[in-house]
């Protein structure tokens, strides 16, 4: 039922249905983002990190472990057009965001990995990255570049 | 065999000692340094690697490549899937042991292809209310992670297979007697032999049979 309602909803509002895992500070930022103009769902274990988001925050939010399969199907990741798995911990973003990909075939699966190498290792197998620190260095790269 | 074992918590070292008592060579790898130094120290013999197992390099290190059996036994899931997974993936280990931590977590480890994930909570779970319930019936052996169930049942004075010949006791399909215990005496059961009250039955049972082949035995459940 519900999945059906998101799927007229989507087609009515053009809004993209997206799932954020980790409200941390980085969650919390995007989901403040998005929700301005897209369909947002923000997962985490901590009730205090999901109370952060605000009043204001007209998303959905769930409060539960990423790692309980029920957690991922309670957030519909099945209709989601993207899913970032963002909390603080490398090992816990790579093992759901693969799973996601896996299990819902989800086209776009973005996670945080602070290690360089296990970024290289799980890049292969279909997972878009992101690196922190590597971003960091970047933009301080640019800044005598011009 | 070579076996790597990823955390040195009380699970993993009891472990690692059993296995190196069997001959086996054995890797431990643990964060912690402090309790690292004292191992090395304590464990003959075993190789053991202060660092954190999820990272490859570590892995490399215990020279997991050679390892015949992986086995991650932190107290936290991710990790242990994580580790499992690059043994695999990145080292071909062919044969991936983790301890399940929380029972939810349990689809994921398959997900991931973790070949043996052990659900020690759901085992414990499992023995303490067999122990607790003072049953007729006790769990003595389960086989291919639990399908197969070796069991020990003490047929009781009502019981409605009682002084009849097993040919005349219909048990249920896929399961069988395997021997009656009657005082001392050991018996391997067949078409013709009587089952007394106060005798105790061994059978063997594929999981789904289990309760059926109790309640035909005992006549409850």
């Amino acid at each position: 039922m519900q999945s059906l309602k998101r799927q007229k909803n989507k087609l009515l509002t053009g809004m993209r249905y997206i799932v954020i895992i980790g409200c941390g500070k980085t969650g919390k930022n995007l989901a403040h983002e998005f929700s301005r103009e897209e369909n947002v769902v923000v997962v985490d274990k901590s009730l205090k990190s999901l109370d952060s988001l605000g009043d204001d925050f007209n998303g959905k939010k769930i409060w539960s472990d990423a790692l309980d399969i029920n957690t991922l199907d309670k957030a519909e990741v099945k209709d989601a057009d993207a899913v970032y798995v963002l909390t603080g911990n490398d090992n816990l973003n790579l093992v759901v965001g693969k799973v996601v990909k896996i299990k819902y075939g989800t086209k776009k699966v973005i996670i945080s990995v602070n290690d360089v190498m296990k970024k290289k290792i799980f890049k292969e197998e279909g997972l878009t990255i992101v690196n922190r620190t590597y971003l960091i260095v970047e933009v301080l790269k640019k800044c005598i570049s011009s | 065999m070579y076996i790597v074992i990823a955390g040195a918590g009380r699970l993993g070292l009891v472990l690692a000692k059993k296995l190196k008592e069997d001959k086996h060579q054995v890797c431990i790898i643990d964060r912690n340094e402090l309790l690292c130094n004292k191992l090395a120290g304590e464990l003959k013999g075993i190789i053991v690697i202060c660092g954190d197992a999820t990272y490859p390099d570590i892995l490399k290190e215990a020279k997991i490549e050679k390892a015949d059996v992986c086995v991650s036994s932190a107290s936290s899931d991710e990790d242990n899937i994580i580790v499992c997974h690059l043994a695999k993936e990145l080292f071909g280990v062919k044969r991936t042991v983790a301890r399940v931590n929380d029972p939810k977590h349990i689809p994921l480890y398959k997900y991931m292809k973790v070949d043996n994930p052990v659900d020690s909570t759901s085992i414990i779970a499992r023995v303490v209310e067999e122990e607790a319930s003072f049953s007729d019936v006790m769990s003595l052996l389960s086989i291919k992670k639990g399908r197969l169930s070796i069991v020990r049942v003490d047929i009781p004075e009502d019981s409605s297979v009682a002084n009849k010949p097993l040919k005349d006791i219909s048990l249920p399909k896929n399961s069988v007697l395997v021997s009656v215990l009657r005082g001392p005496d050991i018996i391997i059961p067949y078409g013709s032999t009587v089952i007394l009250p106060g005798d105790e039955v061994i059978a063997a049972t594929l999981i789904d049979a289990e309760k059926e082949l109790i309640r035909t035995l005992i006549g409850k459940i």
